[in-house]
């Protein structure tokens, strides 16, 4: 009886080992994949804010050229004698 | 209609896009909270109910669940995140291009102004107009068949009267200007003492009768041209006078200042052959003074010559 006892005692103690073992594999999983999603989070941010400082830079430009060029057109439509041939 | 209907399917599109990205950005904040209930959820039950096996079994199905609608969820956001910067650096890309088609167009307007400008000033400034200027290449005389050359390229210069007053011009000039120190030969020879060209001309002219001495005088050939140093007009000066008497005259060629240098081995060879034209014609010479001798003293003193013949 003693025997029977502690083998069912052992075959318990191995299940709850394997069922352990189990959920540390799961949750290594999950783990695994909310990094790998953290990753392509960070590597988006970076990769955005690139993209963005980039496209402000040419918007820069762009405005100063816009500027530049009312000026210009402005200068040129105040003296309509320039125009006169 | 069509333009509109384009503009209005354009901005319902446009509008579409946008509702999805509001909803998908909307999602993702409801599932962060739904997120942190589910977990206080399940820490509840596990803690309180009896049935832990169940609760840990539905807690990783939920856990795989809201992993991949996360990951469905960002995905959608992330791409139309990318999808609408791409959109916008696009449109500045076109914008650019737009601002410079009209700064190229404002600078050829630019320009083209300055041109009318500098047209307009230009017409009314006077250019002055200067006369050509024909300079003749060094060994050149200005004969007929120059002048013939000088016609053919477009010379207003017609007629050769024209030119005998640019010689005398150019005469003029020679006279007025200091002759330079004659250059030393170079041949092995020690040069012959050579008078001055005065005195040379001097003792010619001396014998020379005056009616002669007046048709030089008027002559072209008397006064070469700057630039008359070739043989051809040397060896004829040497040949119209074969009664120059000394030798070193008809060997040493006269040297004007203005005369271009040639090389020693051309030189020297002209020299050598105006000594050997000089050999050739010292007998000849000789010859001609007996016969003029002859021919004067016959008339007068018939036998004073004949003496002297005797004599020579």
């Amino acid at each position: 009886m003693a025997k029977a006892g502690g083998i069912t005692n052992a075959v318990n103690v191995g299940i709850a080992v394997q069922a352990d073992w189990e959920n540390r594999e799961f949750i290594s999983h999950i783990s695994l994949n909310v990094r790998r999603l953290f990753e392509f989070l960070v590597q988006f941010e970076s990769t955005t804010k690139s993209k963005l400082a980039s496209l402000n830079e040419k918007l820069d430009l762009l405005e100063r050229r816009l500027e530049m060029l009312e000026v210009q057109v402005s200068t040129a439509t105040a003296n309509p004698s320039l125009f006169a041939t | 209609m069509t333009v509109s209907q384009e503009a209005s399917n354009y901005d319902e599109v446009s509008m579409q896009k946008s509702m999805l990205f509001s909803d998908g950005l909307k999602d993702l904040k409801n599932l962060r909270m739904q997120l942190y209930s589910a977990a206080e959820y399940f820490e509840l039950s596990y803690t309180t109910d009896n049935k832990k096996k169940i609760v840990v079994e539905t807690l990783k199905d939920y856990a795989v669940k809201a992993l991949v609608n996360t990951i469905d969820h960002l995905g959608s956001v992330t791409y139309k995140v990318n999808d609408f910067i791409d959109e916008k650096v696009d449109e500045v890309s076109d914008t650019e291009l737009r601002v410079s088609c009209i700064e190229q167009r404002l600078r050829m307007c630019q320009d083209y102004m300055d041109h009318e400008g500098r047209s307009q000033q230009s017409l009314v400034i006077d250019t002055p107009k200067f006369h050509k200027r024909y300079i003749l290449p060094a060994g050149e005389n200005l004969t007929t068949t120059n002048l013939e050359k000088l016609k053919y390229f477009g010379s207003s210069l017609e007629d050769a009267d024209d030119w005998n007053q640019i010689q005398n011009a150019i005469r003029a000039t020679i006279r007025e200007t200091p002759p330079r120190p004659i250059r030393k030969s170079t041949s092995q020879t020690p040069p012959p003492r050579q008078p001055p060209q005065r005195s040379a001309t001097f003792s010619f002219t001396s014998n020379t009768p005056k009616n002669e001495q007046a048709k030089r005088s008027a002559s072209p050939n008397r006064f070469p041209l700057l630039r008359s140093g070739s043989f051809v007009t040397r060896k004829s000066t040497s040949i119209s006078r074969p009664t120059t008497p000394s030798k070193s005259r008809a060997i040493t060629p006269i040297r004007y200042p203005s005369e271009p240098r040639r090389s020693a081995s051309v030189r020297v060879a002209f020299e050598k052959e105006n000594q050997k034209e000089t050999e050739q014609q010292q007998p000849s010479k000789s010859k001609r003074l007996l016969k003029a001798l002859l021919s004067r003293r016959k008339t007068k003193k018939d036998e004073n010559l004949y003496t002297f013949l005797d004599e020579y």
